[in-house]
């Protein structure tokens, strides 16, 4: 078996406290698998079990909510999550061949982590932002109306190599 | 109470009916496939269409309540069309294997596309893999492919049996049933999902590829592993018999039955059972007649009951049905007078346990119905009083159980009879236990429940019919039979239930070359 996983105290004092928002403590599963990948990175199969205990839910039901959505990661991303949209607006507006050039610039795999563990470069679906085409989320922040030159450049400023 | 017309047909049903369920009581047909009587209501398969005059659009008939007035159909051009195509999308990644499937020819899928003439799925697109011969558990095997996501059986292990194992994990044409990290599947009604499931997405690891199930005949029966009673349908041709499933009865087990129960088909079949007379001892058996043997019994048991009743001992198990004991008390205690009348629990400790849902400690029949029988004749002799005084005893005569994997005390009560100057010992299924006795000992072979008729009186009094099924041993006796026979009594065996099919093995045998 994998090993245990905690939240800090804070977090799982977060959660407990998303428990009692709502009508029903299935609402709080999102709140509370933001909080594992905020502090882990990614959400670990071990933080499910976690996750159900401190809410006691019923593991399956954690599971189904996580593998539901594609925000969160089933792998651990590198520093870096670059996450490049290539739905319509973007992809008319180069988006695809954005997100290409850049794993050819980072030496990175679509999905993987980069081999200094620096970054990872995903494509996903339409962010919302299709009035700044192409774009791009890295980590938390939209960057936005991009060509490869500004999209290295942000990511250098970064701390990417 | 509201009214409405279904199919220009009028029905009063009570407040609260669904559409899908008034469709039900008056039997008109409804296609459905995440609607289960015995679960909450999900709504997802969109099959059970139906257009309410009034209404604009077409509605499910699972998740609307009959209103006061409602005139309903599902018998418009419309409905058969908007079904048509939900089967459609129902079938775009369905593999539709059916020859190789095991739920072929009890398959809701297979019915309705039959029905629909949707022989084949008219998308071009490549059908997505899924996973293939899951091992959900040790009793259970999912094949993804043919899943069509009713969410019947989530449903079930979240309201059922609240262990909630099962899920739908990932999105569209990616989701799949299934445990979180691959845990097993594993309590004991687990196979009630696969009674459950519409198509031929979950299995049975003990029934899967053994049978064709066009090829069986069924009978309804009830379950002989405690004193629940489930009601349940057994499964037999020729060959034996080979599953067992539940019964609607909403006084005992609602729609299910546990996973033990279902195992109660496998000490019926050929290979486990007694088929003549074992006569011997110390574990040198000879094979005699069952007819003869049991009369020439039956003399020197008599003899020895008539000269002092109580040189005769009896062990009894709730194993029999209530007729059975009517008519053996009526003999042992009524005419012979025997009083040493002892009663065999075989998990005392365990006796009145009960886990919630269906199964009980108890792990017999009846037992109500044994001790009804004997109330009026002072009830039993504690087993204890029975303890080093075997050797009083001319005669032990054993209703032993039918259902021996229910008895692990058997080697015990084997022990008792060590000292006993001989034993009669009633069972349907061989007993290897008995080769450590060194008292002569008879061994007489006993019909099992499905082969013979009565009733049973569950836990709480209530007294079940059931009617013969099969029979599998025909010189195998039932308790009647043997109280006759020990009486002196010739049976006339002619006209003795038959098995069916007589020595044929397979029913291709017969129709070979005709098909
Ligand atoms: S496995 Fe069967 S019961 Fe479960 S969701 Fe799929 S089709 Fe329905
Ligand atoms: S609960 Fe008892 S009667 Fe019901 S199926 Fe299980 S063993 Fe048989
Ligand atoms: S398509 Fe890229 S943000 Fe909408
Ligand atoms: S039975 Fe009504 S939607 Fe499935």
């Amino acid at each position: 078996m994998s090993k245990a996983f905690e939240l800090s105290k804070e977090g799982a004092e977060l959660v407990k406290k998303e428990l009692t928002r709502y009508e029903t403590k299935h609402s709080a599963i999102i709140p509370a698998l933001y909080q594992v990948q905020k502090e882990n990175g990614w959400v670990p199969p071990e933080s499910i079990e976690y996750l159900a205990g401190l809410m006691g839910l019923p593991e399956s039901h954690i599971n189904e909510v996580f593998s539901f959505y594609t925000m969160f990661n089933k792998v651990p991303t590198g520093k870096l999550h670059v996450q490049v949209c290539t739905n319509i607006s973007c992809s008319m507006n180069g988006g695809r061949e954005l997100a290409k050039k850049l794993c050819e610039r980072f030496n990175v795999k679509p999905g993987e982590v980069s081999k200094d563990g620096l970054v990872t470069i995903s494509q996903v679906e339409c962010l919302g932002s299709c009035d700044t085409a192409p774009m791009m989320q890295v980590n938390d922040r939209y960057i936005e109306n991009l060509d490869f030159e500004k999209a290295v450049q942000a990511l250098k400023e970064m701390g990417a190599q | 109470m509201p009214k409405c017309t279904i199919n220009g047909k009028e029905i009063e049903v009570p407040q609260g009916t669904t559409v899908i369920e008034a469709f039900k009581m008056l039997g008109d047909d409804i296609c459905h496939y995440c609607w289960h009587p015995g679960l909450s209501v999900a709504g997802v398969c969109r099959l059970c269409m139906v257009h309410i005059e009034g209404m604009p659009k077409l509605q499910i008939a699972c998740n609307t309540e009959v209103r006061d007035g409602m005139v309903v159909t599902n018998q418009t051009d419309d409905v058969k069309d908007t079904v048509k195509w939900g089967l459609d999308f129902h079938l775009i990644n369905h593999p539709l294997d059916c020859p190789i499937c095991d739920q072929a020819g009890e398959c809701g899928l297979q019915d309705q596309y039959m029905k629909f003439g949707k022989y084949d799925p008219e998308m071009a697109e490549p059908k997505v893999k899924k996973h293939k011969v899951v091992d959900l558990g040790p009793t259970v095997v999912l094949d993804s492919e043919r899943c069509i996501l009713c969410s019947r059986c989530v449903r079930f292990t979240e309201e059922v049996t609240e262990t909630n194992e099962l899920g739908i994990f990932n999105r569209g044409d990616r989701a799949e049933i299934g445990t979180v990290q691959g845990r097993p599947l594993d309590n004991n009604y687990s196979l009630n999902t696969v009674d459950i499931c519409p198509v031929g997405a979950l299995t049975s690891k003990d029934f899967r590829f053994r049978q064709r199930v066009w090829y069986l005949k069924d009978s309804e029966s009830i379950c002989p592993g405690c004193s629940t009673g489930c009601n349940v349908k057994v499964y037999f041709n020729e060959e034996g018999l080979w599953r067992v499933k539940p019964r609607y009865n909403a006084e005992v087990n609602g729609h299910w039955m546990c996973d033990e129960g279902r195992n109660t088909y496998k000490y019926v079949n050929a290979a486990h059972r007694l088929k003549k007379v074992k006569a011997g001892q110390s574990g040198d058996w000879s094979q005699e007649e069952v007819f003869p043997e049991t009369m020439k019994l039956g003399e020197k048991f008599r003899a020895a009951a008539e000269k002092n009743p109580e040189s005769i001992a009896v062990l009894v198990t709730g194993q029999y049905t209530n007729e059975e004991f009517k008519n053996f008390f009526e003999f042992v205690a009524d005419e012979l007078k025997v009083k040493n009348i002892f009663h065999w629990i075989n998990n005392p400790e365990k006796f009145d346990d009960f886990d919630g849902l269906l199964l009980r400690g108890d792990k017999n029949p009846n037992t109500y119905g044994l001790k009804e029988e004997m109330k009026s004749r002072g009830g039993f002799k504690s087993l204890e009083d029975l303890q080093g005084k075997m050797s009083q005893f001319e005669w032990v005569l054993v209703l032993g159980p039918e259902n021996q994997s229910q008895f692990p005390d058997l080697k015990e009560k084997v022990d008792l009879l060590s000292q006993a100057k001989s034993v009669i010992w009633l069972s349907a299924c061989e007993t290897p236990e008995l080769d450590a006795l060194r008292a002569p000992t008879h061994q007489i072979p006993m019909k099992t429940y499905i082969e013979k008729e009565g009733s049973f009186t569950n836990f709480k009094g209530l007294v079940q019919e059931f009617k013969r099924g099969t029979t599998v041993i025909e010189d195998a006796l039932t308790l009647q039979e043997v109280v006759a026979l020990l009486r002196g009594h010739e049976l006339d065996y002619r006209n003795r239930p038959q098995p069916i099919g007589g020595t044929k093995k397979n029913h291709f045998t017969n129709v070979r070359g005709q098909l």
